[in-house]
């Protein structure tokens, strides 16, 4: 299916950022193409604050909850517009979190805006890497071996893992589940010593590179996959018990509910998308090795979204562990060479725990001129504003915990 | 069928060891802290790190409550603000208003994850400060600091 | 007393004569209300009968004062010299002759009801207060219809009066009061039933909702408190006297405690400054109306615990009217009062009267709303805890059905305190002591108005405080005793054996203490106070982020969303909610069928056409010829 991801706006014209089955693409745009797309005109205008239009009406106020809060740990408002208990309009100010990031990377080499990638937001930090490297890799013709391409899947998955741990963890915590929200929590952090295990950062960052990768070395490696099967078998435990718990599914079921077409329309990619019934095919590029099953659920609410990344928790940690356990045996190709291409234009997508995030890189002599970040934080923002209409205050950390998504990633 | 808790105990998840802070710091009040050590956390445009980070902090790994270390959902009942990120421009004032609301005595820590490559930046306007630390420090580390914010180094077991 | 009794009548009706000059007026108004004080206060312990004017044969006009009418006229003048001194003040904003006559006239027509020993005398009494009530609403607002709701309950009270003193009459020859207990249960339900009218209980209350936001404060005060106290005085004159019915009485306590339920609940969802006190009128009417009932029920029953239960039974019935009859008073005085300072109509607007309009209204505001919440040590949570003490005693009744009832009854008026507190919060927390958001008031002559809403801040603290002495001047010393360390007679007690105890004193002693350690303490030791902005996420809150009074009792109105009928009005840009008083459902329906009939009637019968009134005249005149000289 076609998704697109981003609008790029060059000097030569508009380009829409599509994907189609994983698959990166740059098109040029004309009125046609524009209709097919529901989501353009949202991401033609990458607003800093969404739905902003009040609502008036007798008792109607504005219930401003941000920028400092203690129930989302990031800067960020919503202007929640109420008459009481039920949220009329939530609107979304992602401004307090703009650091400009797009625009620290220009006039700069890929090599040193790599970390400036990896800091738009470090729980995707591998994701913001493996898209940045692939664009700069797509625009500079630079080849990849096979073992760099794996590594980076795994640590995509690994990526996965704990920040799928974390939203389930974040869920049971607003459910009051205290002690399912404290074995997730320590899950969390074991998953984190994995990713420090293997790459020497908790986050994964300083790891990728632009045509290679930091490769782990065997200890770390059988470390590894001992962590990760400790980590699948409590979390399959856990997870099995926590659906006997019916006051917890109860929070969770029909809170932010979007429909089929509604995420179609704001371009969801991800668990979001795939919680509505929705088959995308990110898992099934041929970047995999062997490609991971698609999970899907029906409803669409805030407990098809955790189920769905339960069992993609279940299903990543398999992946990693299967593929670990073979990794010595990726052939280690003599370095390619590097076709020692300067400039160019290109794009490229990896798979974040969230969605498709996506880069538009175009370097002239060495130098990023232009960038552009596609993040699935930033449609996600616009899907959880219009997932909190008509819900109650109550539900609000089940419905923007469930997507995913961090104004650190939607900001800039 | 296990019981969770039970579970939990028995598998003994609390580690038991010395925190080490990544920069020295002076105790606070010792008087005043060391059994009850109350953190208000502010983002002013982390990348995110850091915020994870605090989560990891509340893993039963760590077990802060163990040494009266609680984060509260007020400035008002903080002793510790623990400011996240390098603060973006739009910030600041948020940054002052939770600074103001904060009651005496309290002290401020901020956690910079600026890239290296940039300059340090400026924090001598803020009151009580009591550390700065560049990069994004382990749960340990975070710990190690707020134990020797709390109390005397003898106290920390 | 009879030279008192003239002089006052004389101050009012002088009163009303003088309405050119509303201010002249008002000061006899305040004259003739000092003057029935000291008629109350003279007859408080003597018995006096007044006058005797013969009508027909059997049929005597008869006034006299006993102590229960020196009770209920003490009430009555408090509140009518507190008004008469607030409205010389209010004038200046309202000038309208027919609000002073009618003031004036009300009050004469009340101080003849208290003092009538008999039905046909009460009922003139009744009428004129009624006319005059309504002449005193008649030229507000846009909408007459309002006011003629009023009227019709007004009058069904009458007509039912009517019958019922007729009904008397055909039992005892007399509608004097001393053969009340002749009547029959006919009697007693049809009198009881036109006083239960005016008592606003619900769901005969439904008149209040258009025409109270409209009206002048002084005559919402006087709609509320002293008339609904007329209501009062009614039953307690009658029921004790008629022959005892327990049904019709457990009728009527299950009737009170409905009533406070509903009151309460409705004033949970109103938003208009005047509507919300007006429901707590309907709520502490409702409450008194248990009383009576349980003391109805007790009175002559044999055994010392019931003859016990019963004097406390009408001791809360007295000490709820008084509460009620001062705090409503101040309430709407004080309301009245930032609502013409700030030209408003609903709580939202009213904000912030302790810093836009003045301390003395924002104080009065809130001690009124505390009474009404039940908060000690003040004289409303004497009344209202009286009343639970009397229902929690519910087991001592002999009767199974009895006990099950009071139980009920006791469950809502827990319910009814519950939601009025709810409701008096939002009243207390957005009128009196909310944000201003810079609203300026207008600047409008208040000196008298201050002074009378101090005085009644004075009866409702004091009042609180000084039960005992309220109870032994009222006349049940029998209800005081000491226990625990507490000496008498500071604590009252609610049954024999004791039951339970109510000291608002003692309450009063600790809590002054508690409160004045630490705050010595807190001055002593000079700790340097930091004032900061409240704390709202990081940055000041704008004027469209504040929490609108609508939103506070929004939760309730979603819970009960069948109770309420609550729907929402939307479109894009735009929603409301809007809630129903369900029990006005059959006035309106009755109010649709009558304009139906008027219109109906105006179209065929009073056309216009000169040729159907010359029509008219002729078959009048046919049928008049007719009927003489038939008759002759």
């Amino acid at each position: 299916m076609k998704i697109l991801i981003g609008v790029i706006e060059t000097p030569g014209g508009e380009m829409l950022f599509t994907m189609d089955n994983g698959v990166a693409s740059l098109l040029p745009t004309n009125n046609d193409i524009q209709q097919s797309y529901p989501n353009y005109h949202l991401l033609k205008n990458h607003s800093l604050k969404i739905q902003n239009a009040p609502i008036s009406g007798t008792g109607v106020f504005c219930f401003r909850y941000g920028p400092v809060m203690a129930g989302v740990k990031e800067a960020g408002s919503f202007n929640l517009y109420t008459y009481g208990e039920k949220i009329l309009r939530a609107s979304v100010d992602l401004s307090w979190k703009h650091r400009k990031i797009e625009t620290a990377m220009i006039n700069k080499k890929p090599d040193e805006a790599i970390i400036l990638a990896e800091r738009v937001c470090s729980n995707f930090a591998m994701a913001h890497s493996v898209a940045f490297c692939r664009a700069t890799e797509n625009a500079l013709k630079i080849p990849l071996d096979i073992e760099t391409k794996n590594w980076r899947i795994i640590l995509l998955e690994a990526e996965r893992v704990y920040n799928h741990l974390n939203v389930i963890y974040k869920l049971a915590g607003a459910a009051a589940q205290k002690v399912l929200a404290a074995h997730l929590c320590s899950l969390f952090e074991e998953a984190l010593r994995m990713n420090e295990c293997l790459t020497g950062s908790r986050y994964l960052m300083n790891t990728n590179m632009i045509g290679k990768i930091k490769i782990p070395q065997l200890a770390q490696i059988e470390k590894a996959i001992a962590g990760y099967q400790q980590i699948l078998a409590t979390f399959e435990q856990l997870y099995r018990h926590s659906l006997n718990n019916s006051n917890y599914l109860d929070r969770l079921h029909i809170s932010g509910t979007l429909t089929q077409k509604q995420v179609e329309g704001f371009g969801l990619t991800g668990p979001s998308l795939r919680a509505c019934g929705i088959q995308d095919d990110l898992n099934g590029t041929a970047e995999h090795l062997i490609g991971l099953p698609v999970v899907t659920q029906n409803e669409g609410d805030a407990l098809a979204r955790m189920e769905t990344r339960a069992e993609e928790i279940v299903n990543s940690c398999d992946y990693i562990i299967n593929h670990l356990k073979v990794s010595d045996t990726w052939k280690q190709e003599p370095e390619k060479n590097k076709t020692g291409h300067i400039s160019g234009e290109g794009c490229g997508i990896a798979n974040s725990a969230s969605g498709a995030l996506g880069y538009y890189i175009h370097i002239e002599k060495d130098i990023i001129r232009r960038v552009k970040i596609c993040t699935p934080s930033y449609v996600g923002m616009h899907a959880v504003s219009e997932a909190l209409k008509d819900m109650v205050f109550t539900d609000f950390p089940f419905v923007f915990d469930s997507f995913g998504i961090y104004f650190s990633d939607a900001a800039l | 069928m296990k019981w969770w808790p039970l579970y939990g105990v028995r598998k003994k998840l609390t580690e038991w060891k010395t925190y080490t802070s990544p920069v020295i710091v002076q105790p606070m009040d010792s008087r005043l802290f060391k059994r009850s050590l109350f953190i208000y956390i502010i983002d002013t445009g982390s990348s995110n790190a850091l915020n994870f980070e605090i989560i990891a902090l509340e893993a039963p790994q760590y077990n802060t409550h163990r040494f009266g270390i609680y984060f509260t959902d007020s400035p008002r009942h903080a002793d510790v603000l623990l400011v996240l990120g390098r603060p973006v421009e739009q910030m600041l004032d948020p940054l002052h208003e939770t600074i103001s609301q904060l009651p005496n005595p309290f002290g401020i820590v901020v956690l910079d994850d600026a890239p290296d490559d940039l300059p340090p930046a400026d924090y001598s306007s803020l009151p009580n400060l009591m550390a700065v630390i560049r990069g994004v420090p382990s749960p340990s580390e975070i710990l190690g600091l707020l134990l020797d914010l709390s109390r005397p180094k003898k106290l920390q077991k | 007393m009879i030279l008192l009794f003239w002089v006052t009548l004389l101050l009012f009706i002088i009163g009303a004569l003088c309405s050119l000059k509303p201010k002249l007026s008002y000061l006899f108004g305040f004259a003739g209300s000092l003057c029935a004080l000291c008629l109350a206060i003279c007859g408080f312990n003597h018995s006096e009968n007044i006058l005797n004017y013969p009508l027909t044969s059997g049929m005597l006009l008869s006034i006299g004062i006993d102590h229960l009418s020196a009770l209920f006229l003490l009430l009555l003048s408090v509140a009518g010299i507190m008004l008469a001194l607030y409205s010389v003040d209010y004038s200046k904003l309202y000038p309208q002759r027919t609000l002073s006559i009618g003031f004036n006239i009300s009050f004469a027509g009340m101080l003849i009801i208290l003092l009538a020993q008999d039905g046909f005398t009460l009922l003139i009494g009744w009428e004129t207060m009624t006319i005059f009530a309504f002449l005193m609403m008649l030229p507000s607002g846009r909408h007459f219809e309002h006011s003629y709701k009023f009227m019709a309950f007004g009058e069904i009270s009458t007509v039912l009066l009517l019958l019922g003193f007729a009904v008397l009459y055909e039992n005892a020859g007399t509608v004097a009061f001393s053969e009340l207990s002749k009547g029959s249960v006919l009697f007693l339900v049809l009198v009881s039933l036109g006083f239960i009218i005016k008592m606003d209980i619900a769901p005969f209350h439904g008149w209040m909702r258009g025409i109270y936001g409209e009206i002048p404060d002084n005559t919402a005060a006087i709609l509320s408190a002293p008339v609904t106290l007329m209501g009062v005085y009614g039953l307690e004159r009658i029921i004790p006297a008629a022959p005892k019915n327990d049904p019709w009485n457990l009728i009527i306590i299950i009737l009170g405690a409905f009533s406070a339920f509903w009151g309460g609940l409705q004033a949970v969802a109103a938003n208009k400054v005047k509507l919300l006190p007006a429901y707590s009128t309907v709520e502490n009417n409702g409450m008194i109306l248990t009383a009576v009932g349980l003391y109805a029920l007790s009175v002559k029953l044999q055994s010392d615990q019931m003859k016990y239960l019963s004097v406390f039974a009408q001791a809360a019935s007295i000490i709820l009217a008084l509460s009620h009859t001062f705090a409503k008073t101040l309430m709407f005085m004080s309301v009245g009062h930032a609502k013409e300072a700030y030209q408003v109509q609903t709580i939202d607007q009213a904000r912030g009267v302790w810093s836009g309009v003045g301390k003395i209204p924002a104080i009065g505001i809130v001690i009124a709303a505390l009474s009404f919440s039940a908060f000690p040590p003040l004289i409303g949570y004497s009344g209202e805890w009286m009343l639970l003490e009397t229902l929690f005693q519910s087991y001592r009744f002999p009767q199974g059905i009895t006990q099950f009832l009071a139980a009920i009854a006791g469950v809502l008026t827990a319910l009814a305190i519950g939601l009025i507190g709810f409701a008096m919060i939002k009243l207390i927390g957005y009128t009196a002591l909310g944000f201003d958001h810079g609203r300026k008031s207008v600047p409008i002559p208040k000196k008298l108005m201050n002074f009378t809403q101090v005085i009644l801040q004075f009866l409702l603290v004091a009042g609180g405080i000084g039960l005992p002495a309220i109870i032994m001047l009222i006349g049940y010393p029998q209800l005081l005793t000491g226990l625990l360390g507490i000496p008498a007679p500071f604590v009252l007690a609610s049954g024999k054996p004791i039951f339970g105890v109510i000291s608002p004193t003692f309450i009063a002693i600790i809590m002054f203490f508690l409160l004045a350690i630490p705050f010595f303490l807190f001055q002593s030791r000079k700790k340097k106070v930091r004032k900061v902005n409240s704390w709202n996420g990081g940055i000041p809150l704008k004027e469209e982020e504040y929490f609108s009074a609508q939103a506070y009792s929004q939760i309730l109105e979603h819970i009960l969303r069948n109770v309420y009928r609550t729907r929402e009005v939307k479109s894009e840009t735009h929603r409301r909610l809007e809630v129903e008083d369900i029990l006005t459902a059959p006035m309106q329906f009755l109010t649709r069928i009558v304009q139906k009939i008027g219109e109906g009637e105006a179209l065929v019968i009073m056309n216009g056409k000169i040729s159907a009134y010359v029509t008219y005249i002729l078959v009048l005149f046919v049928l008049t010829f007719i009927i003489g000289v038939a008759f002759s």
